[in-house]
């Protein structure tokens, strides 16, 4: 079909915008430009400026003073607390992450099932997930409590010996894993459920009638066909783990002995406690670092050429 | 039909763009410069009629304090009043934070560049605020005299470098609280005069008769003693158990050398670990207090002894209206030197007001004899004026004598550096770890080494 042919000088960019293939990519765009400058602004512009940061002997009270250079980061390469806090942050993600996905798959497996009442379960599970993050370790800090705790009312029920959770070297990180655990476990379930949810029953139904038991169906259908929501509920959930503060912040302050001293915590401690906003932007980028690679790793190991 | 849609679509998309741009633009666009002030009258000047200004907000960085902003509320009344109204189009915008996220918020709104006029900071903190220009000096807004009203503590925590920086609200000494009850069901009878203050081992014994464990659980039902306010390990109640470990003069009582950054032989001398060696053993081996804080602890009767300043009368006082507790306060306990740290709140007048005269003028009116006198009939805590203390009925009686004589006898500042803040992190944890069972000499050298690492950039502060 011939266009319509303008007589007269019309601009070019008139024309270029008129152009179907433009108008709908200047569209797409438009969609997209509000996360864009968001991200722009609340992302990557303060990711830059902290590596700025890291370079400087910085303050918040005391603004910038002298530029170190990379002072700092050889600085944090001999720093025994921020090894420390490595050790710990990586213990939390090491024992939690696996722990949550285990959980997570069974629960949505579970409530997955075509019976009265998962709807009801699938709330109830979700729903510590929309509580505040505060008000759950506030509460789970009085359930821990040693003398007037829930915890060791039950086991002195039981007749064992009262614990002291929160003041307990051995005991504090596996305190704070299991209200985050308790926490997060929802979110998961939920996320696994709709990637169970989205394979086709055709390829149950076809197994069966070859003759596949239960673990078969988990095995060669269920975790190649959501493989690709596995993957992300894995990709995201680390970086949460490693983004733990909250639960620290509220419980136990990072000790006792920096048993919970987590990086974010140990993070925060450097710039607003030891105003040292300098060491904690360098701190940060080392985070920064780690979860790219990761998260890369990850990418790499669980990538899926399954396709339904 | 098709062209005329595609001649919308495009003019919907040109139009979509436009106002996404002008949204763009109008966000990024600079604050509107404030209205132009009217030019005040001189100060010190009576006018003899206030001219018509155009209104002025202070706004005032502070403690989320209920009780406190009722007192407020009554200063800023007063305020207003004074000199014929001259101040009556001042007004004070209150942002209130918790006592936690007081000191990031100041941080974090001077690192912002927020607009502040008046900052509430804690006493040991105003050499780290001066120290970074947050504050104005005020030394030459306050004659001889004006500052000779306060205690002789105020003015040292105040200042800096012999600058002094802001007035006090109030001050403070800590003194040993009592259930009555309690301690008569023990049959213990704490002495009433200072003289007699007991010593830590003849606290130890005390706390441990009022130590109850009716049920034989192993867990306490009444604890003997909770050290301090609140649920932190803190300098203010922890570090007395330190100091009084030394004699007067000694490098233990003074807690850190004269320049300000020096821990080492003073933090972690061997008086200062057997002082927290005896910490550790209360909640270990003599478990009279709680490993894991229990909050409200004394107020709620579940510990028989607190640690605490004069506050507690107030706190008392609203939860029990019905005068159903019976309240006891008795010396401080100590090792060799009996002491309790002093300080509390002190105003500040940020660096980048743009109403230095109004904020000059509040914080001069609320630190005033007036202003004190308000603060104090709703806070009830000790006034930094002398000239209101020394009229005041109620501090010439038991119990809160005790308190005046402790202050004026034994009270002395924290330790006075730049570097508070980083030292006071650096000791809770190293307290919380030692109530836990760490090694304490261990501890305490491993803390004296990184506060001296967190404080080297104060290096020559005093000099």
């Amino acid at each position: 079909m011939a266009s319509t042919v303008r007589t007269g000088s019309s601009p070019s960019w008139w024309t270029f915008i008129q152009r179907r293939k433009t108008r709908n990519y200047i569209f797409a765009s438009l969609f997209v430009l509000p996360a864009v400058i968001n991200f722009l602004i609340f992302r990557y512009v303060p990711i830059v400026w902290a590596a700025r940061a890291s370079t400087w002997q910085y303050s918040l009270l005391g603004g910038y003073q002298n530029w170190i250079g990379a002072d700092q980061y050889l600085h944090a390469l001999q720093d025994p607390i921020l090894l420390k806090s490595l050790q710990v942050t990586f213990t939390y993600v090491i024992v939690k992450l696996p722990l949550e996905m285990v959980l997570a798959l069974a629960l949505a497996l579970f409530t997955n099932q075509a019976m009265r009442g998962m709807g009801t379960l699938r709330t109830i599970i979700f729903t510590p997930v929309v509580m505040s993050m505060v008000v759950v370790s506030v509460v789970w800090a009085l359930i821990f409590n040693a003398d007037s705790g829930l915890l060791n009312a039950l086991l002195r029920m039981v007749g064992l010996p009262k614990q002291i959770f929160l003041s307990n070297p051995h005991l504090a990180l596996p305190s704070i894993i299991t209200t985050t655990l308790w926490k997060d476990i929802g979110f998961s379930t939920i996320l696994i459920v709709a990637g169970l949810k989205g394979i086709p029953g055709q390829f149950y139904e076809a197994a069966v009638i070859d003759g596949a038991n239960r673990w078969h169906l988990f095995r060669h259908i269920t975790l190649p066909l959501f493989r690709r929501t596995l993957f992300f509920v894995i990709v995201t959930q680390t970086i949460f783990s490693f983004q733990v503060f909250i639960p620290v912040y509220s419980m136990t302050q990072g000790g006792p002995l920096d048993s919970t001293k987590v990086l974010v915590y140990y993070i925060y401690q450097l710039g607003f406690r030891f105003q040292d906003m300098g060491y904690a932007a360098t701190v940060s980028m080392i985070l920064l670092v780690i979860l790219l690679l990761i998260s890369l790793i990850q990418i790499r190991l669980l990538r899926s050429n399954v396709e339904y | 039909m098709n062209q005329r849609f595609r001649k919308n679509q495009t003019w919907m998309l040109v139009v979509a763009l436009a106002t996404i741009l002008g949204l763009v633009l109008a966000a990024c666009q600079p604050a509107a410069p404030a209205a132009p002030a009217a030019p005040a009258a001189e100060s010190g000047a009576a006018a003899a009629a206030p001219a018509a200004k155009e209104p002025v907000v202070l706004k005032f960085l502070k403690l989320n304090d209920p009780v406190e902003a009722i007192a407020y509320a009554k200063i800023e009344d007063e305020f207003r009043k004074i000199d014929g109204g001259k101040w009556s189009y001042v007004s004070i915008d209150y942002d209130t934070v918790s006592f936690r996220d007081l000191f990031p918020k100041i941080e974090t709104s001077v690192a912002a560049g927020v607009e502040l006029d008046l900052i509430q900071a804690d006493g040991p903190d105003m050499k780290h605020y001066a120290w970074n220009k947050v504050l104005r000096p005020l030394d030459d807004y306050f004659t001889a005299e004006e500052k000779a009203a306060f205690a002789p503590q105020s003015i040292e925590e105040g200042s800096y470098k012999g600058v002094f920086y802001g007035p006090p609200l109030m001050q403070s000494c800590s003194l040993m609280w009592y259930n009555k009850e309690m301690t008569d069901a023990a049959g213990i009878q704490p002495p009433k005069d200072l003289a007699d203050s007991w010593t830590m081992d003849e606290a130890l014994a005390a706390w441990q008769k009022t130590t109850v464990d009716s049920d034989g659980d192993g867990t306490p039902d009444v604890w003997g003693v909770r050290c301090g306010q609140g649920t932190w390990t803190g300098d203010y109640e922890h570090g007395i158990l330190r100091r009084s470990a030394g004699e007067k003069g000694s490098p233990t009582y003074a807690g850190m050398a004269p320049d300000g950054v020096t821990f080492q032989g003073y933090f972690d001398t061997p008086e200062a670990i057997g002082a927290m060696q005896f910490y550790q053993d209360m909640h270990q081996t003599y478990k009279v207090t709680p490993i894991e804080p229990i909050p409200n602890i004394f107020q709620s009767k579940k510990a028989a002894f607190v640690i605490y300043p004069d506050n507690i009368i107030g706190d008392i006082n609203n939860q029990y209206p019905d005068g159903n507790f019976q309240l006891g306060v008795t010396g401080i306990p100590y090792f060799k030197t009996q002491l309790c740290h002093t300080g509390s709140w002190h105003y500040g007048i940020s660096a980048n007001t743009k109403h230095f005269d109004e904020a000059l003028a509040f914080v001069k009116f609320a630190s005033g004899k007036e202003g004190s006198r308000i603060y104090y009939e709703a806070l009830r805590q000790l006034p930094a004026r002398l000239d209101l203390l020394n009229e005041l009925p109620e501090y010439n009686t038991y119990p809160q004598s005790l308190v005046k004589q402790g202050f004026e006898k034994f009270g002395i500042p924290r330790i006075q550096t730049p570097g508070y803040t980083e030292y006071q992190q650096v000791f809770a944890e190293v307290a919380q770890n030692i109530a836990a069972g760490a090694d304490v000499a261990q501890q305490m050298h491993d803390g004296a080494k990184q506060i001296e690492q967190l404080l080297a950039k104060y290096k020559g502060w005093n000099e």
